[in-house]
């Protein structure tokens, strides 16, 4: 259990949210021209490491806004939280 | 619209709290990321949208509550407003924002059922089961707040000190209320 600071309500308890998964996963600008194994790469393939990730998560109990956030999956710190569409604080 | 039929109808207290449902009053949601959108909402309700999170606006006759930078909820004062009154109310609503596309209205009276606690422990009932840290809440008067009691979205509203109205889904309001009174018999 840890809190989340949500962009929006602020300082809620990690049971209010949901997480959306790896952030920042661009969309093919033609799928019509990707074989089976790229598609499969887009649609399923995650990196799911261990250290420092940037995810989507979703305020599903509050202001159900989607949100990114950078955690670091080891330890559950998060480092950073910015609102979509906003470019990554890190790198 | 307004054909309500409540689960609950009861009035309960236990010691100091005093828990009880309120109905029928109208509750609508508003949507819009328009700039227009606060203006008309002043010019029907006498009241701006808050644009602050977790808080509320209000007069005598309404209360209009941040549920998100572009959500609100608005719910009457006055259980004895007529239904001709609410439902004139709606189509101004409706024609100056939605017919407008300047957002959306929907009224949403049958969807969430309110129920008024009062006393000084009606936070330590909340927080048998609430993840919600409620030490700002109770300070401020008209803050609001969307969360889960016993795993179920509630939104709350601080009334008075002491005093707050909780809105939950009509389908999941006979088990909170359930989970209320039983609680609230150990406070």
């Amino acid at each position: 259990m840890f809190i989340i600071n949500c962009p929006y309500c602020g300082e809620r308890d990690q049971s209010e949210f949901s997480c959306g998964g790896e952030a920042h996963i661009e969309r093919p600008k033609q799928p019509t021209e990707l074989s089976d194994d790229q598609w499969a790469e887009y649609l399923f393939m995650r990196k799911n490491i261990k250290g420092i990730q940037f995810e989507r998560w979703n305020h599903a109990h509050g202001c159900r806004k989607w949100f990114n956030v950078v955690r670091d999956t080891s330890n559950d710190k998060i480092h950073a939280i910015y609102k979509m569409g906003e470019r990554p604080p890190l790198k | 619209m307004l054909n309500f039929n409540s689960t609950i109808k009861q009035k309960k207290t236990y010691g100091d709290i005093k828990i009880e449902e309120i109905e029928p009053i109208i509750k609508i949601n508003l949507r819009s990321k328009k700039r227009e959108f606060s203006k008309k909402i002043g010019k029907i309700l006498s009241i701006l949208p808050p644009t602050e999170a977790n808080t509320s606006s209000g007069n005598e006759g309404y209360n209009l509550l941040w549920l998100s930078p572009d959500e609100w909820l608005v719910y009457s004062n006055n259980k004895n407003q007529s239904l001709k009154e609410q439902i004139d109310m709606e189509d101004k609503l409706f024609d100056e924002i939605s017919k407008l596309n300047q957002g959306a209205v929907t009224n949403v009276s049958d969807h969430w059922i309110m129920i008024n606690f009062k006393g000084n422990k009606i936070y330590d009932l909340l927080s048998k089961s609430c993840p919600f840290n409620f030490n700002e809440f109770k300070r401020k008067k008209g803050s609001v707040a969307q969360t889960l009691v016993n795993h179920v979205d509630v939104i709350l509203h601080n009334r008075d000190n002491n005093e707050l109205n909780l809105f939950v889904r009509r389908s999941f309001s006979e088990d909170l209320w359930l989970w209320i009174n039983d609680s609230a018999r150990f406070m």
